[in-house]
């Protein structure tokens, strides 16, 4: 396993244990916070993004290189489009009905909870839908997604789906 | 040791924790966190689409794996409702209700799975991620899909 592997394992490794450790895996949890019966989760969420709006804004300035593909840390933006309305809003009605998004399906996975397994089938289904509906209207939008994907040029990195 | 890992810690110790996490991405990879993409790098992989798992597919083997740590160390679930998972599987008890909750959950994640692959990310792409490095993108799918989730979780109680 490569060091960039390892390093995302090792990323998600964390990731699950907080999503666990913080009971986001518990669908009754979730559906307390969307029926804004308890702050928990929204405060979790504002500091999470406080501290990583911050933090890597920090980086950036002291320009600070990333440790395995030695690039300067920065990121890209997007402009708001139809889609971030309209694709957030169809998540929205899933995770309202499931009360499950998908890093906590993942956890629930790792934890042997069996009721995860249609929903996790359902996602796959649904981003392979996504691709139909996609190659079905050239030209893509986001020509980067498909086909084979290149290793990022001299770094060790696979590069990802944008999401 | 599990007595203290089955009770939530307090938001500002996970939140921070979390954000973490965020910033590790960076500092390691210099990529944004996501779930989604995960998923879509082992269906590209699966489907012929892509010939090499991205990073983000063992992001998530990742927390399968931490999940699976978590439960080994806490000595149990995080999830104790008996046999039941959520409002759902309650309200769809007894009979062929089972199958029809694995089945409605079945099209929730048909939901999940093409609402954020369309909005180029989930609660963690583009709510922690996105909203993190202040995309404009991420900030108007996060508003929607969090206002869209409570509309729909009020909706839901109010006919059940």
């Amino acid at each position: 396993m490569n060091r960039a592997r390892l390093a995302s394992v090792l990323l998600g490794i964390g990731f699950g244990f907080l999503l666990s450790w913080a009971h986001f895996v518990d669908p009754d949890q979730i559906r307390r916070m969307l029926l804004l019966q308890e702050p928990y989760m929204w405060e979790f969420f504002a500091a999470a993004v406080v501290v990583g709006f911050v933090g890597i804004r920090l980086m950036r300035r002291a320009r600070v290189r990333s440790l395995l593909t030695g690039e300067p840390v920065r990121w890209s933006v997007a402009k708001p489009e139809r889609r971030h309305v309209v694709g957030a809003a169809i998540f929205g009605v899933g995770w309202a009905v499931s009360d499950v998004c998908p890093g906590p399906v993942a956890a629930q996975i790792g934890q042997g909870i069996v009721w995860s397994l249609p929903l996790i089938a359902g996602v796959a289904i649904g981003v392979a839908l996504h691709f139909r509906r996609e190659e079905g209207s050239a030209p893509a939008r986001e020509p980067e997604s498909r086909g084979p994907a290149p290793l990022k040029a001299g770094t060790p990195l696979p590069a990802s789906s944008a999401d | 040791m599990s007595h203290t890992l089955l009770q939530r810690p307090a938001w500002y110790v996970i939140g921070p924790l979390m954000g973490l996490i965020v910033i590790a991405a960076f500092a390691l990879l210099n990529e944004r966190v996501g779930v989604i993409g995960g998923f879509s790098d082992v269906v590209e992989r699966l489907t012929g689409r892509r010939s090499v798992l991205g990073w983000k597919a063992w992001f998530v083997f990742g927390i399968v794996g931490g999940a699976l740590v978590f439960r080994l160390l806490a000595g149990g679930a995080t999830v104790r409702h008996g046999h039941h998972f959520s409002w759902l599987t309650r309200e769809l008890s007894g009979g062929s209700g089972g199958l029809v909750a694995g089945g409605v959950l079945l099209v929730a994640g048909v939901l999940i799975g093409f609402g954020s692959k369309t909005a180029s990310g989930c609660t963690s792409g583009n709510g922690l991620g996105g909203c993190s490095t202040g995309s404009p993108g991420s900030l108007v799918a996060t508003g929607t899909f969090m206002a869209v989730a409570i509309a729909v979780s009020f909706l839901i109680r109010a006919v059940t």
